[in-house]
């Protein structure tokens, strides 16, 4: 594919992700300089409000927006600390695109962290990183010391006022740690569990401070936007949603691959173009979207635009598109699902706690082919509960992928 | 090693609580109510707060563990690529049901997704990585451990 637009990609498998020398050499860490020398907090938060860059995290908020707020946030605390944090815990199913940011070009990714923890006055940033990626805890450990060597990172960075201390703060084995509040909870030691918002973490985040919590791959593109300008992002892809995203896909396909892909692209052509198609004489039955947390496209909708919209029908999640071709049993999904939900409630809220389980039971006995009338009703029952009193989205998420193969893929006519 | 060093390594502050307690279980196997003890004397909170956050996160465990845990990834990617085709196999060759704790010896257990989606079924035997298992080749990777 010609005249590819490459921001995250760049420079993946051009440059030895290793040495921060070879990062230089391709272009790397300019932004920092250019955003020390020539702009402040203020204009550059103003060039990523122009940019239009929306959270890759799941959530599609509006970067520039959350780092304004944080910047504008008074100081309140004695310290008068305020926090940066990267989210790295990727552990939706089917996602490894954060750590494939890692394990190419992890000079990017803290370029980026570097920028943002200035833009919101930030003096000490945590990378939250998913405790099983213990190999790419050490990349970015060995980054975080080269770039302190050359003074991107620690006291007067590049001789400016301007100081920042980096940790890297590895999780412990939890999905629900991926969000934000309950990362914060974690970090301060206690249960991963989501916390009451309002107050929203860019007021009252980590020990009480203002805090910008951020996925990486949002944070990857802030480079790219502080060299060539909020309006020059804004014209890539899509108009609700700009910029390209890192799509994962995997599955029935011929190659399964993580894509960077202009946003606005068609599904169809995800798994067309970018994957190869299905794989020999296997016929599709649908795409699950957004990893385990996602909805499930038919063959119908393939030409659905993947964007970040509000309104939109299908929300992108983290970009995981899992292809499903006829021969799966769909039962050993419906377990998949349930299962992980079940394992990855934090227990806190009953309609969770109780409805992820009793889900999982139920798909035990779909799979034993022993569903009962009763079951039906229940389902139903459970589902509705999910959707509409959980505490947190885990317990919405959980709620969806069911919801729609008894409605799309008519899960339960067989037993009627 | 004991928990006494292990701890001087570590800041009394609260961020460093959880990564403490992720060092002492990977040290030991789990975390003890002696050394969970220690954990609360050094950082001047109750016991009770430390097994409270320790007992929450997978990476920590506060029972002692089988010298042989199996375990097998069940995400939605792994399912497609055949992951219950290798947990029945590891069930029917081991005499185990994934999940129980019946066995002191040996556990079977059935995980989230570690993202290694790419290069599915993902089976960890004692912390060892295996991608691309096939059912025919489970029996062969578990004769390594017993
Ligand atoms: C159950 C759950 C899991 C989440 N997991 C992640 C995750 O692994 N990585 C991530 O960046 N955001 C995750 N999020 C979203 C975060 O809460 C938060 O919105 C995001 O980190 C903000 O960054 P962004 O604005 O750059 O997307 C999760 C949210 C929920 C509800
Ligand atoms: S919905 Fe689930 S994950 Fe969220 S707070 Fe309730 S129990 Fe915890
Ligand atoms: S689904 Fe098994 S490693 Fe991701």
């Amino acid at each position: 594919m010609k005249n590819e637009i490459k921001i995250i990609t760049k420079n993946w498998g051009q440059i030895n992700p290793r040495r921060i020398e070879e990062y230089i050499s391709a272009g790397g860490y300019v932004a920092l300089k250019k955003f020390i020398e020539k702009m402040t907090p203020q204009s550059a938060v103003e060039e990523i409000k122009i940019s239009g860059l929306c959270g890759r995290g799941g959530a599609g908020f509006s970067t520039g927006v959350k780092l304004e707020s944080v910047q504008k946030e008074p100081a309140s605390s004695a310290d008068g600390e305020k926090y940066f944090i990267c989210n790295l815990d990727e552990s939706e199913p089917g996602t490894y695109k954060d750590r494939s940011i890692v394990d190419n070009d992890p000079h990017l990714l803290l370029e980026g962290i570097i920028i943002s923890s200035l833009i919101i006055g930030a003096k000490k940033t945590f990378i939250y990183i998913n405790g099983n990626y213990r190999k790419q805890a050490e990349i970015l450990g060995q980054a975080v010391e080269q770039a302190r060597e050359k003074k991107f990172i620690g006291e007067k960075i590049l001789n400016s006022k301007y100081n920042l201390d980096i940790e890297i703060f590895s999780g412990a084995g939890a999905y629900i740690c991926g969000e934000e509040t309950a990362l914060i909870n974690s970090i301060e030691g206690n249960r991963g569990e989501p916390k009451m918002r309002p107050p929203f973490p860019t007021q009252c985040g980590l020990f009480g401070r203002p805090t910008a919590v951020n996925n990486a791959e949002t944070i990857a593109n802030i480079p790219w936007i502080i060299l060539n300008g909020g309006k020059a992002y804004a014209k890539i892809g899509s108009k609700k949603s700009p910029g390209t995203k890192l799509f994962i896909i995997n599955g029935a396909v011929k190659n399964p691959c993580v894509a960077e892909v202009p946003l606005g692209v068609k599904l169809e052509d995800l798994i067309e173009k970018y994957a190869g198609g299905m794989q020999e004489g296997k016929e599709f039955w649908f795409a699950q979207v957004g990893g385990s947390s996602g909805r499930l496209v038919l063959q119908k909708d393939l030409k659905m635009k993947m964007e970040y919209d509000r309104d939109g029908k299908i929300p992108l999640g983290s970009g995981a598109i899992l292809v499903v071709d006829k021969t799966m049993d769909i039962h050993e999904l419906l377990l998949s699902w349930a299962s992980f939900f079940r394992r990855e409630s934090c227990g806190k809220c009953a309609p969770c706690r109780e409805g992820t389980f009793r889900l999982y039971e139920i798909a035990q006995r779909l799979k034993d082919g022993e569903i009962s009338e009763r079951d039906k009703t229940a389902l139903e029952d459970i589902l509705w509960t999910l959707r509409n009193t959980s505490f947190c989205p885990l317990g919405k998420f959980a709620a969806t992928a069911f919801s729609d193969a008894i409605e799309k893929l008519k899960l339960l006519q067989k037993y009627e | 090693m004991t928990t006494e060093k292990i701890l001087l390594n570590f800041d009394p502050k609260m961020k460093n609580l959880l990564p403490a307690l992720k060092k002492i279980s990977a040290c030991f196997g789990y975390v003890d109510e002696n050394a969970a003890q220690k954990v609360a004397d050094y950082f001047f909170v109750p016991l009770s707060k430390v097994f409270e956050t320790a007992s929450f996160y997978d990476l920590i465990k506060t029972k002692k563990q089988p010298s042989l845990i199996i375990q097998v990834c069940s995400g939605a990617n792994c399912a497609v690529e055949s992951a219950y085709k290798i947990i029945r196999e590891i069930e029917n060759h081991l005499h185990i049901k994934a999940g129980d704790e019946f066995n002191p010896n040996v556990k079977l257990e059935i995980i989230s997704c570690l993202g290694q989606c790419g290069s599915g079924p993902v089976m960890i035997v004692n912390g060892n990585v295996f991608t691309r298992v096939m059912a025919s080749n489970v029996v062969g990777i578990l004769q390594g451990y017993l």
